[in-house]
């Protein structure tokens, strides 16, 4: 059974819904990640996981214990916040002490317990400092002590770097993760940055209009997207509409031009529409080599992206991103010529409108 | 010795002139606020100024402490202090608390959005209502004829008055300084409570509290410094207090301002200097209160930044 | 959750009595002028005393001025120090905030012993009575343009202008005007509400004025004490709603005033 499980669980406030039917069965010690955009459901699923909402209906249990009902403060959840939500008036020991305190443990057994909380978050010495002499990550990282401290066995955390600026976010997410690892704590992790879920999770949980997109790790997150939603929030991509011509040979077209695709085409006639993607550094230039899946088209602008350089193609009325990686002796094409690219059969992915039920 | 006063007598005796830019620079921008100095010097600074000076000066004007010592020797001035500390204080605490429970209960205390408009648009009026309207309002409530007065009379059969209440007491005029006094905590409680982040609360519970929890170690200790000093300001609003008290028919209730005021309409101390070192004390006492407020008011700043 | 709803209640309708009864009084007290019924008689012989409407129009033409003056003095002065000279504003602050320390009466007996006799005799003049109140108004006034300059940036929209080639007349009529007309008017509203029942500068400096006529028949009549006080409250709710309407967009903190 599963540390942590969502079951069935659905929130609307009034005539709005903002969780649909959301299932899930979070593993001990795994970190899972909700992702998707703003008003997607993501903070309201995990404010449900830590008490401040209640479901509409549905379950939430924790370790076997049925916990849907439970006020916030007798749940064994530790939460970190978007605000950092750091007690002003307590320095930091005081605020990493806090829950220790209403729980009327001993004065020995708090300032050990701060300590080693100081310690994991590489700030021992800060105890005295208040939050607001504290940088920004520096706050987090407290507050993240603070929820660590009375041994929770589920963490959450809701959008935890949003407010912190990008050289701390990278490395704070970093610093979080393996803390985690270190704990094996069962962790559920909100945020809206696709970079950020996909490096930091075990697995990821795509959210969009209060429904669960798609759950996965992160690699199958990215690589097989089911969903056009899913491959459109996650990295960048070229989507199409294309038409079947031959479901045997697998072989669709757009604009005129015909693509080869793996993927199975047996339910559909020749005729029938279906929705295609293709990441751009999937894309390359057609060589002597490479000659089959070719599609033609016109260069209309070249992005230097640093590692990657972005050429914009026009095929017709449609523009695709092509990724190339940087090298200085990359002898790029000049805007308005025209180009062949080429992709594998297997780059081609199929994508599905949302699907009806998760399983 | 020698070697550390040599450089010093270089930078005094030889500023060589090439050495200088070539034009001083003055800011000239400080001309700006000229005007708003000089009335500010003139019609504020000067004349407090004058009351310090004077309230060392003898009938002579000679330097002189006997003033102020005649403040401590005075029965009635040093009652005057106390009648005028006593209301303020009162005032200031039971109207902090009041109003601070007010604004607790349109802010947090789940009421409909309307209730909250219509106490702070309330407030405005209220804060700002005072003086001998205020004073004949009351009258008209609580005075010897008042609706209160005659409902309670009719109804419990009981004379207020008879037993000892009248509105020309501390108690009276505290009542009537309350109808300014909270509407003003409420005025200024109302954005701190609203400054109380949900977080905060949520962050408690998560970690075990409840409640009474929050309110004790995050709420309360939050809102203490602008508690505090809002009280402290209701202090100096009622201490400055003059024209409700006189309004009662002045000298009813010996308040130190009313002392200063007729001193003003007539030298009835026959002693200038003294009327001086009256109105130092009550700048005083007012200064003392407004570096308090200051300060709190500096902690709470730093805190809900 | 239940419990505190009730408390919360209890308290807004204890404060709500609070706040109406005396109103509620002065009217009825207002209206027992003629024996055993109640009428109207206490405002007719309110408005029928030509020294109301005398009293009444000094006060506004005090407020009037009191207004103008201390707008000539604060806006610019606000606006210079937003402008040029930071460095000042907690001292401008300071002085703005010194009619808090320094209650009414006191003010008045340092001005009357400093400008009440010769060499610089001001009392003759309505002079120190309108220095007195702008002085008073300060704290309002400073504080409602300040936050108002604060809102929007003055120094990027000032160098924005006068980059474009703006001259002053300009920038002040055009750009920084229309941006802090709604701080400017809520602090005279707040100004003109305590001007028009100002009673301490007024009474003890000898000017006709509203405060001190409402005083004097308060000394001398029953019940149209209570009807004046009922015009003057309308007055002040009059000035505090068109602030509030004003002021939808703004900060409350203006509203808060320091009665005597």
């Amino acid at each position: 059974m599963a540390f942590l499980e969502i079951n069935n669980v659905s929130k609307t406030f009034g005539k709005t819904t903002a969780v649909k039917d959301f299932n899930l069965k979070v593993e001990k010690g795994e970190l899972v990640s909700f992702l998707g955009p703003s008003g997607c459901g993501k903070t309201t699923t995990l404010r449900m996981v830590a008490g401040f909402e209640v479901p509409s209906s549905g379950e939430i249990i924790i370790d076997g214990k049925d916990v849907t009902y439970e006020p916030p403060n007798r749940r064994p959840v530790g939460m970190v916040f978007q605000s950092y939500a750091l007690f002003p008036n307590m320095n930091v020991a005081a605020n990493i002490g806090f829950g220790l305190k209403i729980a009327k443990r001993s004065r020995e057994e708090i300032n050990q317990r701060v300590n080693e909380m100081l310690e994991l978050i590489h700030m021992p010495g800060y105890g005295n400092r208040y939050p607001h002499q504290l940088s920004g990550g520096q706050q987090q990282r407290v507050a993240l002590a603070r929820a660590l401290a009375m041994h929770p066995e589920v963490l959450l955390l809701d959008e935890p770097l949003s407010a912190l600026d990008a050289k701390i976010r990278v490395s704070l997410r970093g610093e979080i993760r393996s803390i985690q690892r270190e704990l094996g704590i069962t962790t559920v992790y909100v945020t809206h940055d696709q970079e950020e879920a996909l490096s930091i999770s075990d697995r990821v949980v795509v959210m969009n209009n209060a429904q669960i997109e798609q759950i996965g790790p992160p690699f199958e997150i990215y690589n097989f997207p089911q969903t056009e939603f899913v491959a459109q929030f996650v990295g960048t991509l070229n989507a199409v509409n294309a038409e079947v011509v031959d479901p045997k040979a697998k072989i669709l077209k757009f604009e005129g031009q015909q693509l080869q695709t793996a993927f199975s085409l047996d339910k559909l006639h020749s005729g029938d529409k279906v929705m295609i993607a293709i990441r751009p550094e999937r894309l390359s230039f057609a060589s002597q080599e490479k000659k089959a899946n070719i599609l033609k088209g016109k260069v209309q602008n070249i992005t230097f992206l640093g590692a990657v350089v972005r050429i914009q193609i026009g095929i017709d009325s449609l523009n695709f991103y092509m990724d190339t990686f940087n090298n200085p002796y990359l002898a790029l094409p000049k805007i308005g010529e025209d180009v062949e690219i080429t992709c594998s059969a297997e780059a081609v992915l199929a994508l599905k409108e949302r699907k009806e039920s998760q399983g | 010795m020698v070697m550390d006063a040599k450089p010093d007598s270089h930078r005094t005796t030889g500023g060589a002139p090439s050495a200088r830019p070539p034009k001083s620079r003055i800011n000239w921008s400080w001309l700006g606020v000229v005007p708003f100095f000089a009335f500010a010097i003139m019609f504020l600074i000067l004349p407090s100024l004058s009351i310090f000076v004077r309230s060392f000066e003898g009938p002579e004007g000679q330097f002189t402490l006997d003033n102020i010592f005649a403040i401590f020797h005075g029965r009635d001035f040093i009652n005057a202090y106390r009648t005028s500390l006593t209301i303020s204080l009162i005032t200031a605490v039971s109207g902090g608390i009041f109003g601070f429970l007010l604004a607790y209960s349109v802010i947090l205390g789940g009421l409909p959005s309307v209730a909250r408009s219509f106490l702070l648009t309330f407030s405005g009026v209220a804060s700002n209502f005072a003086g001998v309207p205020l004073a004949f309002a009351f009258v008209a409530t609580i005075g010897n004829a008042g609706l209160v007065t005659r409902i309670i009379e009719n109804i419990l059969n009981v004379d207020i008055h008879a037993r000892g209440f009248t509105i020309y007491s501390i108690w009276g005029l505290s009542i009537v300084y309350m109808y300014f006094q909270f509407p003003l905590m409420v005025l200024i409680m109302a954005p701190a409570l609203d400054g109380l982040r949900r977080e905060w609360r949520e962050a408690c519970e998560n970690l075990g509290g409840t409640e009474l929890h929050y309110w004790r170690y995050v709420a309360l200790p939050i809102l203490m410094p602008t508690l505090l000093g809002t009280m402290i300001l209701l202090f100096g609003n009622a201490f400055g207090a003059y024209a409700t008290a006189y309004a009662f028919s002045g000298s009813f209730i010996n308040l130190i301002t009313i002392v200063i005021g007729a001193q003003i309409q007539g030298d009835v101390l026959y002693n200038p200097g003294l009327g001086n070192a009256l109105a130092l004390g009550m700048i005083v006492i007012m200064s003392l209160s407004m570096v308090g407020y200051l300060t709190l008011q500096r902690r709470a700043a730093r805190w809900l930044r | 959750m239940k419990k505190v709803n009730i408390f919360a209640w209890f308290i807004f309708i204890l404060g709500i009595f609070y706040f109406f009864l005396p109103l509620f009084a002065t009217l009825e007290f207002s209206l027992r002028m003629k024996k055993g019924v109640y009428s109207f008689e206490a405002f007719r012989v309110a408005f029928e005393d030509p020294k109301f409407y005398q009293n009444f129009g000094y006060s506004f033409l005090w407020a009037v001025l009191t207004i103008i003056f201390s707008l000539l003095l604060v806006v610019p002065t606000a606006y210079w120090v937003h402008w040029k000279l930071q460095k000042i504003r907690p001292l401008v602050e300071f002085i703005t905030l010194m009619p808090f320390v320094t209650p009414a009466v006191v003010l008045v007996f340092g001005l009357i012993r400093l400008y009440g006799k010769p060499p610089l005799n001001l009392t003759p003049t309505p002079i120190p009575l309108i220095a007195g109140y702008i002085i008073l108004s300060f704290p309002y006034m400073y504080r409602s343009v300040d936050s108002g300059l604060r809102a929007i940036d003055i120094r990027t929209l000032t160098e924005a202008a006068l980059s474009m080639g703006a001259g002053w007349g300009t920038i002040i009529s055009q750009v920084i005007f229309p941006n802090i007309r709604v701080a400017i008017l809520s602090g005279v509203f707040l100004t003109f509400a305590i001007v028009m029942g100002e009673f301490t500068f007024a009474s003890l400096l000898s000017w006709p004025a509203f405060g001190p006529y409402m005083e004097e028949i308060g000394s001398m009549r029953a019940y149209t004490p209570q009807a004046l006080s009922l015009v003057s409250f309308g007055l002040t709710w009059f000035s505090m709603m068109i602030m509030q309407s004003l002021g939808r967009g703004a900060k409350g903190e203006e509203q808060i005033a320091v009665a005597h």
